[in-house]
């Protein structure tokens, strides 16, 4: 095409580039297509208009990954063909792509479309984007219609009354379609095109066709129409939005297929602020509850997971009532749900409504709740009920718990996955603030010491990271006398695995004890395991003065560490050699 | 359950594929404008201040060896002419090494792996990372899972920044031809659209240690004993550099499987390497001195399997084999003293692993 003419050779590396798009590899042509921009750069806009994108209107029959790349580029051409006056000769070879079988393709060319619409001036709007957006919506074959369903909401704010309505009657028309894909597309536009919508005309034009589609014999269809539902109920006012939005949203929460009452239920929230707080009160508390005894796991689950931000956006002065009764009557319920999943949510949120009832509502209605998921089979269920142990102690204190709360840690302590275990260890520093120094030296530092020589080695890891954090809290002395003996038995242990986690907790111990502290009980240990037999122990050591040696005093830095690390630099082994250098000169010693 | 891996040059198990001999693969591959571009990717310069590791010609820091295993364990892929160099470096460590690879207790032993990245990761989650635990890999590598081109990088460069601390020996599929049947040499194609990573990794195959003994008292190997060798001696005169030959002492030890209820030697079914029994463990380990033979090759659903009155030992560590077989993974922890521990390991879970990896788009052309 254009270019091989020019003489010019700055124009060759874009004649390649033409050629390449007509190259029989798909490769070639796709990376050509993704240059697309700089051609019409050189080409400038008067050849872009006349003759690039003549030809690739006429080229439209290529490979999907092409065509895809094609329709993006597309979008961002509007200053390449010479700006907003002429944006319109893109609709020709976007209105080919909006009509593909791939949907990927016909979407992104439907996006693109959107972006420039915005671009056309109002008279061009009406002479070039109505008429294109009307053929595809009249097209024969039910790609381009579903195409049409998303452009309405662009074009329909800012045309002429008269082109209007025959938008209206086009959409409602697309709303009544025979293929499900293009009630559905209409479906999901319904929400936007409603918002651009004339205010007053809303009710008596669009309002049918939402009523069909949420009776549409697919379910695909009906589950589209919640979004739309959200959107009806916000933008009428409270008269219409009872009369004529409630009786369909409730027909949604009712509907017989679970895949729409599931979206419902993730909408949920959505859905309780778009209504607002009165009609909440009224009517969705208890569609509500009719989810949360749902036969679906799904829908239970979906339902569940929002318990606590549904309760917390009631109306204040019945919240407590509505909770109380008939919220609470059905989440007791879910407690032997036989679904794990929805006992796993549960526990997760159920404390979550503690302050929204008071001190004793909780002990009387949630305690019991608690109390039996933490006798659950499932780990999940166990672990997401003491995550929230600091919400209930708020309200309760710790003491009436403690004796109830130990049978369950002890379990999940030594459970068989190494997970669960872990996230238990993570959860211990919040257990012993929560839980108060005696009861936690008699119960849980047992567990703790024990995790030091777990056979998984994150288990041993994360109990190292802990020991810092249970020092700050109860203070070096506590230290000294609980964690420093075991950690020197560790020192002596026959396992080089074991040694180093000795290493690890002198690395977190020493950021937490004092300089006298870190002297006395710390260095001793460093300084036997410098001499290990086992090279790996020997450059744990080194890498630990790295740190320790942050925390003591410059005199001892000369006078103990330096003179460690000095020999390790010596060592037979390489990486003890490296990590020794490493750490003297982070040390600067 | 899966068939056996069988060689495709022995068996015509109805399902073979069509490959070109290797020469072939060769020539074809390297043909086309993909090769030439290639070479054009360069890495930094290493870093003067940087320590290199060993006394060898290939120049690679220890600073470009931490990135790249930074690199490498999120699964992303180093650069090829990265991993040029990271091959020729670790050639030139292996090449060091016997072909019976001395190594002292402690050491952390783990079977079959088999590109599936993400379980590597929850396996250095469970034994230790390394350079702090001690690693003896017992092949099997590559073929099979999404990830064998991430997984034996990361390997490789574990191996060459810590030569001490990571030891590799073979696996069956740790060849040419296997690898072109069971989807390394298709993964190298898809990820870095020419054949020379795979040629590049290949080679260093060839380098690999046949077997190992850990303080002289543990005889480790990925598949098991062969008919034509006694004693280690005969091992360590084997010229190992070299595709896997298609029987013969090499290719037994790197095939074979014990077999309970015989005693001498019978026929594999995998159509390479034969079947040993009882008496052959044991006067295999009574001519050698060494308490037990530790090798992998063969799937166990528990992770672990003794044979022949705990002289034998399977070891398996790629948990969910293929993504669909429902067993864990082991490995085998020697202290200091030998004693034993093993600790058993699930798959990672699915939110721990990554998406597959994108090809990235190749800029060929302009």
């Amino acid at each position: 095409m254009a270019g091989e003419e020019s003489g010019d050779d700055s124009l060759y590396p874009i004649a390649v580039l033409i050629d390449e798009l007509r190259n029989e590899d798909v490769t070639h042509r796709l990376n050509s297509i993704r240059k697309l921009s700089t051609i019409a750069l050189a080409l400038g806009v008067e050849r872009t208009r006349n003759e690039l994108v003549q030809f690739l209107t006429d080229t439209i029959y290529d490979e999907d990954e092409v065509l895809l790349v094609l329709a993006e580029q597309l979008g961002n051409f509007t200053p390449l063909v010479g700006g907003p006056d002429y944006v319109h000769c893109l609709l020709p070879p976007l209105e080919n792509l909006a009509t593909v079988e791939e949907t990927v393709v016909r979407d992104k060319a439907v996006e693109s479309l959107r972006k420039i619409a915005d671009k056309h001036s109002t008279a061009a709007l009406e002479e070039y984007f109505v008429p294109m957006l009307k053929r595809l919506g009249n097209g024969d074959w039910f790609t381009s219609r579903t195409s049409a369903c998303g452009l309405f909401s662009v074009a329909y704010p800012r045309v002429s009354p008269a082109l209007k309505a025959e938008l209206k009657t086009l959409f409602r028309t697309l709303c009544r379609d025979d293929t499900p894909m293009v009630r559905r597309a209409a479906a999901s536009k319904l929400g936007e095109f409603a918002k651009v919508y004339d205010k007053d005309a809303l009710v008596d034009d669009l309002h049918g066709s939402f009523l069909d589609l949420s009776v549409d014999e697919q379910d695909s269809v009906r589950l589209l129409t919640v979004e739309a539902a959200i959107a009806f109920a916000s933008l009428l006012n409270s008269e219409d939005r009872t009369k004529l939005v409630k009786p369909i949203l409730l027909s949604l929460f009712d509907d017989k297929s679970w895949r729409v009452r599931y979206m419902v239920a993730e909408k949920l929230i959505d859905i309780q602020n778009a209504v607002g707080e009165d009609m909440t009160a009224q009517d969705l508390v208890v569609a509500y509850t009719s989810l949360l005894k749902d036969p679906e796991g799904e829908v239970r689950c979906a339902a569940t997971q929002r318990l606590q931000d549904f309760c917390g956006n009631l109306k204040k002065d019945s919240r407590q009532e509505l909770i109380l009764n008939p919220i609470l009557l059905y989440v007791k319920e879910l407690v032997s749900d036989p679904n794990q999943h929805v006992k796993t949510e549960l526990a997760g949120v159920i404390m979550g409504l503690a302050p929204l009832i008071g001190k004793d509502h909780t002990i009387n209605e949630l305690l019991p709740i608690y109390m039996q998921l933490l006798k659950d089979n499932t780990p999940e269920v166990r672990l997401n009920i003491i995550s929230s142990l600091d919400r209930v102690n708020d309200v309760i204190g710790s003491s009436q718990l403690s004796t109830s709360l130990l049978p369950a840690i002890v379990d999940l302590a030594e459970d068989g996955k190494w997970r669960v275990r872990l996230a238990i260890v993570q959860f211990m520093p919040l257990l012993a603030a929560q839980l108060g120094q005696e009861f936690f030296d008699e119960k849980l530092l047992p567990l703790c010491l024990n995790w030091l020589v777990d056979h998984v080695y994150s288990i041993r890891e994360a109990s190292t990271l802990i020991m810092k954090e249970l020092t700050q809290k109860f203070g070096g002395a506590w230290a000294s006398a609980n964690l420093v003996p075991k950690v020197q038995k560790l020192a002596k242990d026959s396992n080089y695995l074991h040694r180093m986690t000795c290493l690890f907790c002198l690395n977190t111990l020493s950021e937490a004890l004092s300089p006298e502290q870190v002297l006395k009980e710390i260095i001793p240990i460093v300084k036997e395991l410098s001499e290990d037999n086992v090279p790996n122990v020997r450059f744990n050591a080194a890498k630990s003065l790295k740190r320790i040696g942050k925390t003591v005093s410059p005199a001892v830095l000369q006078s103990d560490v330096k003179p460690m690390l000095q020999k390790l630099c010596n060592d037979a082994d390489f990486d003890v050699r490296f990590f020794a250098e490493e750490s003297k000169n982070a040390l600067g010693v | 359950m899966l068939s056996y891996d069988t060689p495709n040059f022995r068996h015509d198990d109805g399902q073979k594929k069509e490959v070109p001999p290797p020469w072939r693969m060769a020539l074809t591959v390297s043909e086309g404008p993909k090769d030439v571009k290639m070479e054009i990717a360069t890495s930094p310069a290493p870093r003067p201040d940087s320590p290199t590791i060993g006394a060898g010609t290939v120049e690679i820091s220890t600073q470009d060896l931490d990135r790249h295993i930074e690199k490498l364990m999120r699964c992303e892929l180093i650069s090829e002419q990265e991993v040029k160099t990271l091959c020729a470096k670790a050639r030139e460590i292996l090449v060091e090494e016997g072909n019976v690879q001395v190594i002292d207790s402690p050491v952390t032993i783990c079977g079959d792996i088999h590109g599936q990245f993400y379980d590597l990761m929850e396996l250095f989650k469970v034994g230790g990372a390394v350079p702090n635990t001690n690693y003896l890999f017992l092949g099997d590598f590559v073929d099979r899972g999404f990830y064998s081109v991430e997984t034996f990088l990361l390997l490789l460069a574990l191996k060459a920044r810590y030569p001490d601390r990571m030891m590799l020996i073979r696996g069956n599929h740790e060849s040419r031809q296997i690898t072109q049947v069971y989807g390394f040499y298709d993964e190298c194609l898809r990820k870095y659209g020419s054949a020379s990573v795979w040629r590049n990794c290949t080679e260093v195959f060839d380098y690999l240690a046949l077997a190992a003994v850990i303080d002289g008292k543990v005889f480790c190997v990925h598949g098991g004993l062969s008919p034509s060798i006694t004693t280690l001696d005969q091992i360590r005169v084997i010229d190992r550099k070299q595709e896997v030959p298609h029987d013969g002492p090499m290719c037994d030890l790197l095939w074979s499987d014990p077999e309970e209820n015989s005693s001498g030697w019978g026929l594999s079914p995998r159509g390479a390497g034969y079947l040993f029994g009882a008496e052959a463990a044991k006067s295999f380990c009574e001519t050698n001195g060494v308490d037990l033979i530790c090798r992998a090759h063969q799937l166990v659903m528990e992770g672990y399997k003794w044979h022949f009155n705990e002289t034998v030992l399977t070891v398996w560590s790629a948990p969910n084999y293929c993504y669909r077989c429902g067993n864990v993974a082991a490995i085998l922890e020697l202290d200091e003293q030998l004693n034993k521990e093993f600790t058993i390991f699930e798959a990672a879970p699915q939110e721990n692993r990554g998406a597959p990896a994108k090809k990235p788009h190749a800029d060929y052309f302009l």
